[in-house]
This record gives structure tokens, C-alpha cells and sequence, in this order.
């Protein structure tokens, strides 16, 4: 088999990558062994304001006159710590021992952070809580207790981080997500491949600031996010014949749910067939003469993210058509330059959309004299 | 149309909403197909006037932008402050309308520039957003819009309250060209009746008659609109229930290249003296898009301490208001035994798509296992129907083909143009499919975690029709609309114990489905902090129906690794190897469909009946195949302000064929460089490089055997399928990809400039064993063993330069040059003439040269 040098590759590859693995591991740290799944926190003290006033640093860094001087920004002290009373505080393995401080004394430092974050439509709700009854969360809703990291800002995992380099590792980040976020969208996400990857939802989202119009995106649109990894498929939406991705009409998660679906390529719905359906409707039929390899995946003969062939086919027609047919008389005989129209030997099978031109209702036929698609 | 009662109360129930909501975590736009992403050609992004950095940054704690935790850089926040609106309000609001003008220039109308994008010279919305805040109550209301032209426009609100209700609300057009080079010789393009121009005679205008049409014929653009419309309304119904609702309906309008098939053409190209040619014909003509269909989603879920459940209602209703489209020949179509046909073939006639419905349900329950574990369950029950009215199956009058001697061939019309010739007169079409699928995930330690997934899908086709005409007690059909029959003595498409006792047609439809059992486990161990290993094993039982083979298995396993441990990369590293093997392949399993499995069946002239085709055949979706893939995907942040990020890819396809598809592959290559030092300053520089291949192999049949002894031999090799007529095909192909982006505020000017540029060159070789393998033999000598290589080329440079005229209004000047180049052979000649004998073509192709510009001047005004 001539894939067989990759193969060999791709395993020296893997072996050496598992000995890197083995030898990091050897130096592992022995804190994540011991690490919980995070939960709710339950805060091991009752800390009053006055505790929280005392522990915050010796200065806030103008946060204060910053946000007076900022018309549309609320004083802080003119509005419920943690209004969002639904939210709860998750446990940050890292800081067992760590208690909530309200989000009064993280503004105090992070007053730009908050400024960002009011924009995006996450920390808005926050802000914008109903009852406005709850514990003093709001930015401990995702950062967990914030009291080991107000006393020693720079102590490494002493708050739950969401960014590269973090201590916090990515199932907790995910957790925390998901302790709000799970079902409904996330429902498979576990076990789905970009969970296997070790993909944390801070990957593709930023709730700390708007940067996309929807979707609390890390990137400036859907597109953007997914290329981050995924360029060689966006490259594909450059070809000749393409979803209209590049011209900002349609989104990457237009059929495929990033967060885990019930197939391999995260698609929407059940089959490929169905996620193609939704848009293409008139394909769905079913037709009275079925085209047997459309009806079982419109994959065998499209590449929906791009084709340099004519309505994203895989291959050039007739060609793409010749991998299966081969019936006596017209369907198996090589095509070749002379059946050109430039050629002496114009022949219809090739020119133009070859096979096309005749079987047209190639998708399938309602037609009662249309087993072979030609009406 | 036919209505839908049922989109009818769900819009009534979702324009009644008031009802009182809380709580509602998220949206459920990643569950649902289609409409996440509001833009177009002028802002891909759809809201790029906002995005502009903040010069403050971040935060005031670290210089520069944090990454993800996989190590790409997030972008600079945006300067999107809210003003309050009146005095002493809780409701905050921001805005901004762009609006100006841009004019298309060069070649505006080349295809590949206006694909998706209906660029008109005039005014132009940019961007019209808004949204206002209510920081008390946590009400919201956004709106986005933009606007090309009355075929590319986009209008998009969001209202509601955060954890209780969102309503969302759009309208959109969006274009899609077709052809911008389009001949079509016929009246009534759009409609549903092609008509000849004065000047051809249906069924018997000259050849020459036919080029001068062609030639006459104006350029048209083929190209159709989708306008799509909806509403959602999601909330939360009680505690932790939370539903939704949504209606889509989209109305696709336009014209798409179609066929229009008089029996071949090429057996018979040859100068017959006649003016009129003869034998066959071959149309492209172009068909209506006229179609209708509404989209409804319901879903409640709810999501529990343990138990997350989720409910999914999917309806859809397609509609086509053309249901047919029938076209008028110009071409005379003549037999071969050279007597005179007993009428012309004059209308040629396709069925449309049908209207169908579409109802799914699913049904998911998880729940939440010690171990940080977890069992999902899901069911779902899907069905698509529809039972439109059948045409007759022709629509001519008179008599067609021909009378000679023993070969008494007339088509009375009459006994098949109404709907009493068919054996019932609608479709009566359904698939019903079912879907389980049940996963159990474990993490019993903080490093190792677990998972099996079992899922079965079975589509079960209820279709059953038999093509048999009750007036005439024949099976089968009239196939081309009587072309055909009028041509060549015994193929008119019907089988009967008579004159078409030897007569090989198919007679009923085929109800394809399959059966899919897949059994997946997967493992993944964390070795230490860093570095993660997962091995998944796939097992794939399919049980296809009425195919070449009734059983199918595949084995996959799968070994990633994900390290955070080189440094400051993440790299993801992927290999899989798949073996697909299962029972016997029958080269022909669709004799009981086909008139040969009737009684009264005799093979002409006293042979079996060819074989179906040859043993060696093996279809790609049904071959035992060996499958390779392996990926490398690399974030490198560099330094602090820049990051690398590259893919290394490969696939390899070996399918076990003599004939058939034999072999794919695919290696490929992408890297980037992002640059953001500032919020003022950004670039990226991107290269991607593919290759891939596709090799198969056909053999012709010895055409001399189809009529004599040995007919009925399958084997490659055999008198039939010989091995001098045996071929192949390498088709390769080579994709360049590269960008370069680079964005500097200058402070009284912020300078943006990008460069895209894509490039395939494609080229198809092919062998031959020997001159048999060819239509025409003679042409051997000429030939090189390869096709003209076929290239697509698209480079387009974009500088826009903003600045400010007072604090709230802005101007952007911006500029667009796109260049491309083209050729596909399918098209060679046919900016000579697009008409060949008895062929009419429509589509010149797309341009085989374009240099397109466009200019524009936004004003931006900060409401």
C-alpha cells in the first residue's frame, strides 16, 4: 500500500510524542492528582464587607475616580455585588480554601476588565441580575472564590483561569462553563471530539469582552474562531465553487454544532443528509426513482466545503460518474481530448456538464419515465 | 402552495408571547440549522464598523492581550460605550449607521466575482446597528442591518431579557449567480415552457437555423435569490424548563442551467448531408427556482442537577410552484434505419422537484453518573413524504417512431400522455428513518477517563411504484419523450410480451435504504498536566439495501494526542487507519426491477440478455477500502505579541478495484502569522499548499459483443468487458492558498489593507490498453495521455482607509481589485459557437479573464 511511509511516519511520530509524554510525566506535578471536579464553593468562613475591605490591596489602581468619571458606568458601590442570584460559585480545585469577595473588591483592580466585560452580553446579564439577593459572585460565578487571589494576586491557580498558561486545568474551566451552560446545545459534549482535544470553551468564546456581534466569540466572527484550527478547511471555501463562507453569508455552525453532536463531524442532525436537506430542501424528496449513492450521502459526490469543480463535485464529470458506471454501451468508454467541442470528435458525455446534460434530475426523478433521471 | 396550519399556529403563539419568563441560560442557534451568521460581501463579518480597537487595551494590570488557552491571541476589545438614553434612565443605548456609496467597475459581471454577491453601482447601507440596554432589568433590544442591493440585504433584531426570554427576528436576501454567460436560444426563460424562437421550427429546423439562434441569443445572468425570513422566541416556561419556537420561511427565485436530453448525439455525428443532421439531440436548457419552504423548530429542554433532557421538534415544508418544465427541440430526431418517422419529437419534459414534508422528533436524556460520569440516551423518529400528482408519462401528441417491415415501432401518444397510463396517479413516496443512539462516559480518575457509544440509524424507503401502463398492459415507460424509441428499433422504454418482449428497462422504483450500527469505545489518559492520549475504536455495521452488497463492515481506531508540554504550543496530533471489508459484492442486484425478471422476457435475438455490467466493478460507497489519516494542528505563541499556527494533513484512500475508483490522496499544508503589538497595529500573513489525487478505472465494452453470443459474460476479461478495453484515469490536483492582512492607526487614519490570493492547477492524465478504450479509435494517434490542464486563479487586494471628521462621524474610502483567471476544458470551443450538430449548449463557462474593481465611500456617523 503506497500510504504505508505515512503510516510510518505518523506512528515514529506518535512514539516519539509518547516518549516526550512519558518523560513529562515523569515530572508531573502531584497536585493534579488530587484536584476535585469543581462544585459549588461553599464559603468556609462568612466574610464580611469589612474582611473583604481589609484583604483588598493597598490601592485600587484610580478604579475608583475611573469609574466616576465614566458616565456610563454605575458606581460600584451603587448596585448589588452579584446580581445575577442564579449563578453559583464553583470550587476551584486549586484554592479549597478560598471565599467569595464580591465583585466590588475584583473591580477595585480589574476596573478596565470590567469595563470590557460590561459590553459582552455575558457579564451583562450578570450585571443585570433579577433579584439582586445573591452571594457576592458575579465575576466569582466563573473565577470561582476570589480571596486566596486577592491576597497574593500573583499566586498561580489561586483563581480560576480561563487563559494560556493557566493553572486551572481545562475540564474545570469547561465545568465551570458548563454549570450554567449544560444541555440543550452542549448536551453530547462530552465525549465530543473537540472535548477529547482538549479544547476549553474559552478557545472559541471570550466573555470577557465583546468582540463579535454574536455569539461570544474569541474572534471577530464564527469563521474566524473555527479557522483558528481548522485553516485547510476554510482554504477549501476559497475554491471555485463554494458555500458562501467567505462572502459572510453563512457560518461554519450553520451545520455543524461545535459543542458535540450524535455524529463524528458534529452535524446538526442525524445523517449528512439531513444537515444538506435543511438548505436544499427540494433534494430531500423522496423521488419515485432514487439515485442510490445521493440518497445514501450527498458526500459521495460533493465536497460541501469546496470544490475546484463545477457545483462543489469531487471530481470532473464524467469521471466522477465513471467510478460506478461501466454498463454496456455509452457509460465506460474513455473520454479524452478529440471529444472536445474543440476536438473532431465532439461527444456530448464530455462536454459542458457531460452526463449532466442528460441525466439532469441526477438528484433523483419524480417523473414516472424517470428511472434513468432523464426527466 | 398548500398552507401550513400548523406554521400558522406557532407563529400566532409566538406573536402572542407576554407570558412571563425567567431564566433562560443560553440559545439553542447551535441546535438549529442555518441563519448564524448575518453578512455579506461589503463586511463578511457582519458588524466590522464596530470593531474598532480601544487604544486603553485590556487591562491595566498586564500589557498586551491574553490567549486562549490553546495560545492564540485574542483580539483588542472595541471602543462600544453606551450613552444614556434621557435623563436619569436605566436604558443605555450605542449606534452607528454607515452608509455611502460603491461603484462596480472592469469586469463587474465576471461569474466569480459577483458569485455571492449582487454588487450594484449606488448607495449602500455598510452597516446599521443599534442596541440598546437596560442595566436594571436586563432588557435588551439589538438590531443589525446592511444592504447592497434589494437581492443582498440583511436585517437582523434581538430583543429580550437576559435569563428570561429572547425573541429574534430577521429578513435576508442573498444571491447566488450561476452563470454570468449564458446563450439560451429559448423564449420563457424563468418559466416553466421553453418555446423555440421565430425562425426554428420545433422538431425540424436546420442546424445552421439552430447557430444563428444561438449566436442571436442575448446574454443572460442565471443566478437565483434566497429571501429568508423567521422568528424565534426562546424562554424559559417553568423553573428549569426552557422552550422555543421558531418559523423560517425562504423563498429561493431564479434560473439554473438544466438538460434537456433527445438521445445522444455522438454515434451519429457525421456530416449526413442533410441540413436538418440527424439521430438524436442534445439541449442544456434552464429551468425555473421557484420554491417555497418553511422551516419550524419547537424544543424543550430542561436542565437538571442530574438529568438534562431535551425534546426537538424539526418541521419542514418544501413547496415547488413549477412542478415541470417542458421545452420545445428544434433539432429533427431521425432513426437509423433511415425511414421516416411517423411524426416529429417535438417537447421534451422533465418533472421538477416534488412538494415533500419533513417532520423530525428527537428525544435526548442524559444523566449525570458518579465518576463524573454520564449517560445519554437519544431517540429520534424522522419521516419525509410526499404524494404529488404524477405527469403522464409524455407529453406529446400523435404518433411518434417509426414503421418498417417487422419493426413496427409507433408510439401512440394518446395511450400515454394522461395520467390513465400510469399505474396510479401520485407518487405515494416515504422515508421513515429511526435513530438511537446511547453513550455512557467515566472519568474514575482525574487522568483517565472513558467512553462507549452506541448508535443505530435505519432508513427504511416506503416507496413503491410500478411503471405499468393499464391502457396498453405494458411495463416500463417512454423514455427521452419518445426520442429514444424514435431513434433505435426496440428502445423506446417499454416492456411487453410482444414486439418489446426483448426490451431491457426498468419497471419498478428501487427502495434503497440502509441499516447503520455503530459501536464506538474510547479511552483517554492524561500523562501528567500537559499531555493528554486518547485511542478510539470504531466499529461500523452497515446493511445497505438493494445495493451491491448487503453487508458492510469497518474497523477505525484512532490515537490522538494533545501537549501543552513543547513549550508554550499546543499541539494536536491525530492518526487513524480504517479497513472497510464485508460480504459479497453482486455486481447486479437490481434484476427484479428491471423487465428481465418478467415473465414473457426473451433476449433479442434469441441471447440472454447482456450481463448488467462487469464483475469487476466496485462502487466506492460499497468497496473494501483501506483508509489513512493523520493531522498535526500547532499553536505557537511567539514572543508576546505574535503567534504561529500551522496543519499538516494527509489522507490516503485505497480501494480495492479493478474497475472503479482505486486510489485518493491528499497532503496538505497551512500555516499563519498573527501580529497584534498594539491595539493599533495588527497583520497576518497566511500560506496553505494541497495536494491531492484520484485514480480510477474503467474498461469499455467491445460494442460489437452487445448484439451477439457472449453478450451475457460479466467477467473483465471476457468478450464483453475485454482487457484491451480496459483504462484509467489519474486526475491531480494542486491548491496554493496566501493572505497577507495588515491594519495601522495612525491616529488621524486608521490604514487597512488585505491581500487574498487562491490558485488550483488541476490535470487529468489517462491511459488507455488500446485504441478499444475509445468512442472513436481513429482518434488515437492524436492523443497525449492528458487533458488540458484546468486552473482557477482569484486574487483580490482590499485598502481602506478611515478617518474621522468629528467625534461621532467618520469616512472610510475603501477599494477592491479582483483579478482571476479560469479554464475548465468542458467548456473549450465554446466561446466559438455553443452549438455542434444536434447539441445546443447554454453556458459559455465563466470567464476565462476578469479584472474587477470596486470603490466605495462610507460615512459613518456614532448615533
Amino acid at each position: 500500500m503506497r500510504a504505508r511511509p505515512l503510516s510510518f511516519v505518523a506512528v515514529l511520530f506518535i512514539a516519539v510524542g509518547l516518549g516526550g509524554v512519558l518523560w513529562s510525566a515523569a515530572r508531573a506535578q502531584s497536585t493534579s492528582a488530587a484536584t476535585p471536579a469543581p462544585a459549588a464553593s461553599a464559603p468556609s468562613t462568612g466574610l464580611t464587607q469589612a474582611d473583604i475591605a481589609r484583604m483588598l490591596p493597598a490601592t485600587d489602581m484610580g478604579a475608583g475616580a475611573f469609574r466616576t468619571n465614566n458616565p456610563h458606568l454605575q458606581p460600584v458601590g451603587s448596585r448589588p455585588a452579584t446580581p445575577f442570584d442564579a449563578a453559583p460559585i464553583p470550587h476551584n480545585p486549586l484554592a479549597p480554601d478560598a471565599d467569595p469577595v464580591g465583585a466590588r473588591t475584583c473591580v477595585a483592580c480589574h476596573s478596565l476588565e470590567d469595563m470590557r466585560a460590561s459590553h459582552s452580553l455575558h457579564v451583562q446579564s450578570f450585571d443585570a441580575g433579577a433579584a439582586g439577593s445573591g452571594p457576592q459572585a458575579a465575576c466569582e460565578s466563573c473565577h470561582g472564590p476570589g480571596s486566596e487571589h486577592a491576597k497574593d494576586p500573583a499566586q498561580p491557580g489561586a483563581i480560576i483561569a480561563f487563559t494560556h498558561g493557566a493553572r486551572t486545568d481545562v475540564p474545570t474551566q469547561a465545568a465551570v462553563c458548563l454549570g450554567c451552560h449544560a444541555g440543550g446545545a452542549r448536551q453530547h459534549w462530552l465525549g465530543s471530539v473537540h472535548e477529547a482535544r482538549g479544547l476549553s470553551c474559552s478557545d472559541c468564546h471570550n466573555p470577557m469582552a465583546r468582540l463579535s456581534p454574536e455569539g461570544v466569540l474569541a474572534k471577530p466572527s464564527i469563521n474566524e474562531v473555527c479557522a483558528t484550527c481548522h485553516k485547510d478547511i476554510m482554504a477549501k471555501f476559497e475554491r471555485r465553487s463554494h458555500m458562501p463562507l467567505p462572502e459572510g453569508q453563512m457560518a461554519c455552525t450553520d451545520c455543524h454544532n461545535p459543542h458535540g453532536t450524535l455524529t463524528r463531524p458534529l452535524l446538526k442532525t442525524d445523517t449528512v443528509n439531513e444537515t444538506c436537506y435543511a438548505c436544499h430542501a427540494e433534494k430531500r424528496g423522496p423521488f419515485l426513482f432514487e439515485h442510490a449513492p445521493v440518497r445514501e450521502n450527498c458526500l459521495n459526490c460533493h465536497d460541501p466545503h469546496g470544490s475546484n469543480q463545477q457545483t462543489l463535485l469531487v471530481a470532473p464529470v464524467p469521471m466522477l460518474c465513471q467510478q460506478c458506471h461501466t454498463m454496456t454501451r455509452h457509460p465506460n468508454d474513455l473520454q479524452v481530448p478529440t471529444n472536445l467541442g474543440l476536438g473532431p470528435n465532439p461527444d456530448e458525455r464530455l462536454m459542458g456538464r457531460a452526463c449532466l446534460t442528460c441525466h439532469t434530475n441526477i438528484h433523483g426523478s419524480n417523473n414516472p419515465s424517470g428511472s434513468r433521471f432523464h426527466k | 402552495m398548500r398552507t401550513h396550519p400548523m406554521s400558522r399556529a406557532i407563529l400566532l403563539a409566538l406573536l402572542a408571547g407576554g407570558a412571563p419568563l425567567a431564566h433562560a441560560g443560553d440559545g439553542s442557534d447551535t441546535m438549529r440549522v442555518g441563519d448564524m451568521q448575518y453578512g455579506n460581501g461589503l463586511d463578511p463579518r457582519g458588524g466590522s464598523p464596530l470593531m474598532t480597537p480601544d487604544a486603553e487595551g485590556m487591562s491595566w494590570l498586564h500589557p498586551g492581550m491574553l490567549r486562549t488557552p490553546s495560545g492564540a491571541l485574542y483580539p483588542y476589545p472595541y471602543t462600544l460605550a453606551g450613552k444614556p438614553v434621557g435623563q436619569g434612565g436605566d436604558w443605555t443605548y450605542w449606534g452607528l449607521l454607515q452608509l455611502g456609496y460603491i461603484h462596480p467597475g472592469g469586469d463587474r459581471n465576471a461569474e466569480f466575482f459577483r458569485q455571492y454577491t449582487d454588487w450594484k453601482n449606488g448607495a449602500a447601507l455598510g452597516l446599521f446597528a443599534m442596541g440598546f440596554d437596560n442595566r436594571r432589568t436586563g432588557q435588551y433590544v439589538e438590531f443589525r442591518g446592511s444592504r447592497i442591493s434589494g437581492d443582498d440585504q440583511y436585517y437582523r433584531l434581538r430583543a429580550g431579557r437576559y435569563g428570561h426570554y429572547r425573541l429574534e427576528a430577521f429578513y435576508r436576501d442573498m444571491p447566488h449567480t450561476v452563470s454570468t454567460n449564458a446563450f439560451p436560444i429559448w423564449d420563457g426563460i424563468g418559466g416553466s415552457n421553453l418555446t423555440l424562437p421565430a425562425g426554428l421550427t420545433p422538431g425540424g429546423s436546420t442546424i445552421a437555423a439552430v447557430q444563428q439562434a444561438s449566436a442571436a441569443a442575448p446574454r443572460r445572468t442565471l443566478g437565483l435569490t434566497r429571501t429568508r425570513t423567521g422568528v424565534s422566541l426562546e424562554g424559559e416556561l417553568y423553573r428549569d424548563w426552557v422552550g422555543f419556537a421558531s418559523i423560517t420561511n425562504e423563498r429561493r427565485d431564479g434560473t439554473r442551467l438544466w438538460g434537456g436530453p433527445m438521445f445522444f448525439d455522438y454515434p451519429f455525428f457525421t456530416d449526413t448531408g442533410s441540413p436538418y443532421g440527424g439521430d438524436g439531440g442534445i439541449m442544456e436548457t434552464v429551468r425555473p427556482i421557484d420554491f417555497s419552504t418553511t422551516d419550524v423548530d419547537l424544543g424543550l429542554r430542561r436542565v437538571g442537577k442530574l438529568w438534562h433532557f431535551n425534546a426537538l421538534y424539526t418541521g419542514s415544508f418544501f413547496r415547488d410552484r413549477k412542478s415541470y418544465l417542458d421545452y420545445q427541440n428544434p433539432f429533427l430526431i431521425t432513426n437509423v434505419i433511415g425511414v421516416p418517422n411517423a411524426g416529429p419529437v417535438v417537447d421534451g419534459e422533465y418533472s421538477l422537484e416534488p412538494d415533500n414534508d419533513y417532520h423530525n422528533l428527537r428525544l435526548e436524556l442524559s444523566r449525570e453518573l458518579k465518576w463524573r460520569g454520564e449517560l445519554s440516551l437519544a431517540a429520534a423518529y424522522g419521516t419525509m413524504r410526499q404524494n404529488d400528482a404524477l405527469l403522464p408519462p409524455v407529453n406529446c401528441t400523435g404518433t411518434l417512431g417509426f414503421a418498417a417491415g417487422p419493426l413496427q415501432q409507433l408510439i401512440p401518444c394518446d395511450l400515454w400522455n394522461t395520467p390513465a397510463a400510469l399505474s396510479r396517479t401520485h407518487s405515494g413516496a416515504r422515508i421513515d428513518t429511526r435513530l438511537f443512539d446511547a453513550k455512557v462516559t467515566y472519568h474514575p480518575r482525574r487522568n483517565f477517563c472513558w467512553h462507549a457509544d452506541l448508535r443505530y440509524y435505519d432508513e427504511d424507503n416506503k416507496t413503491r411504484y410500478l411503471a405499468y401502463n393499464p391502457l396498453t398492459g405494458q411495463y416500463g415507460y417512454i423514455s427521452e419523450n419518445g426520442a429514444q424509441g424514435s431513434v433505435v428499433p426496440g428502445e423506446t422504454g417499454i416492456f411487453d410480451n410482444g414486439y418489446y418482449a426483448g426490451s431491457i428497462v426498468q419497471i419498478a422504483s428501487i427502495p434503497f435504504g440502509y441499516q447503520d450500527t455503530v459501536l464506538e469505545l474510547g479511552a483517554e489518559w492524561n500523562v501528567g498536566r500537559s499531555d493528554s492520549l486518547s485511542l478510539v475504536y470504531t466499529f461500523d455495521h452497515d446493511r445497505p439495501r438493494h445495493r451491491e452488497r448487503t453487508r458492510l463492515d469497518e474497523q477505525r481506531i484512532k490515537l490522538s494526542w494533545v501537549s501543552r508540554s513543547l513549550g508554550d504550543a499546543t499541539l494536536r496530533a491525530s492518526f487513524e487507519y480504517g479497513d472497510r471489508g464485508g460480504g459479497r459484492y453482486d455486481y447486479d442486484p437490481y434484476a427484479a426491477y428491471y423487465s428481465t425478471s418478467m415473465p414473457g422476457f426473451v433476449g433479442a435475438g434469441g441471447l440472454p440478455p447482456p450481463a448488467f455490467t462487469v464483475d469487476a466493478m466496485r462502487k466506492y460507497d460499497m468497496s473494501d477500502r483501506k483508509e489513512t489519516k493523520a493531522r498535526v494542528i500547532l499553536i505557537y505563541p511567539l514572543g508576546d505579541s505574535s503567534t504561529v499556527s500551522a496543519t499538516f494533513y494527509g489522507n490516503r484512500d485505497h480501494y480495492d478495484a479493478l474497475v472503479g475508483r482505486q486510489d485518493t490522496r491528499s497532503t496538505g499544508f497551512t500555516g499563519e502569522w498573527d501580529w497584534q503589538p498594539g491595539p493599533r497595529t495588527n497583520a497576518s500573513v497566511y500560506l496553505g499548499a494541497e495536494t491531492t489525487r484520484l485514480k480510477l478505472a474503467n474498461v469499455a465494452d467491445d460494442e460489437s459483443v452487445v448484439g451477439a453470443a457472449g453478450r451475457d459474460d460479466p467477467r473483465f476479461g471476457g468478450p464483453l468487458y475485454p482487457l484491451e478495453n480496459y483504462w484509467h484515469d489519474l486526475d491531480r490536483e494542486r491548491d496554493y492558498n496566501a493572505g497577507v492582512t495588515f491594519a495601522h492607526d495612525f491616529g488621524r487614519v486608521r490604514l487597512d489593507l488585505a491581500w487574498n490570493y487562491a490558485q488550483s492547477l488541476s490535470r487529468l492524465n489517462y491511459d488507455l490498453a488500446s485504441p478499444g478504450a475509445l468512442t472513436f479509435p481513429q482518434a488515437a494517434p492524436l492523443l497525449d495521455g492528458r487533458f488540458p490542464d484546468n486552473h482557477y486563479r482569484s486574487s483580490t487586494f482590499d485598502a481602506g482607509l478611515s478617518f474621522p471628521v468629528t467625534a461621532s462621524i467618520g469616512v472610510r474610502l475603501f477599494g477592491r481589485y479582483q483579478s482571476g483567471s479560469f479554464l475548465d476544458w468542458h467548456y473549450l470551443g465554446f466561446d466559438d459557437t455553443l452549438v455542434y450538430d444536434h447539441r445546443v449548449y447554454t453556458d459559455r463557462g465563466p470567464q476565462v479573464h476578469y479584472r474587477a474593481t470596486l470603490v466605495g465611500a462610507m460615512l459613518s456617523i456614532k448615533l
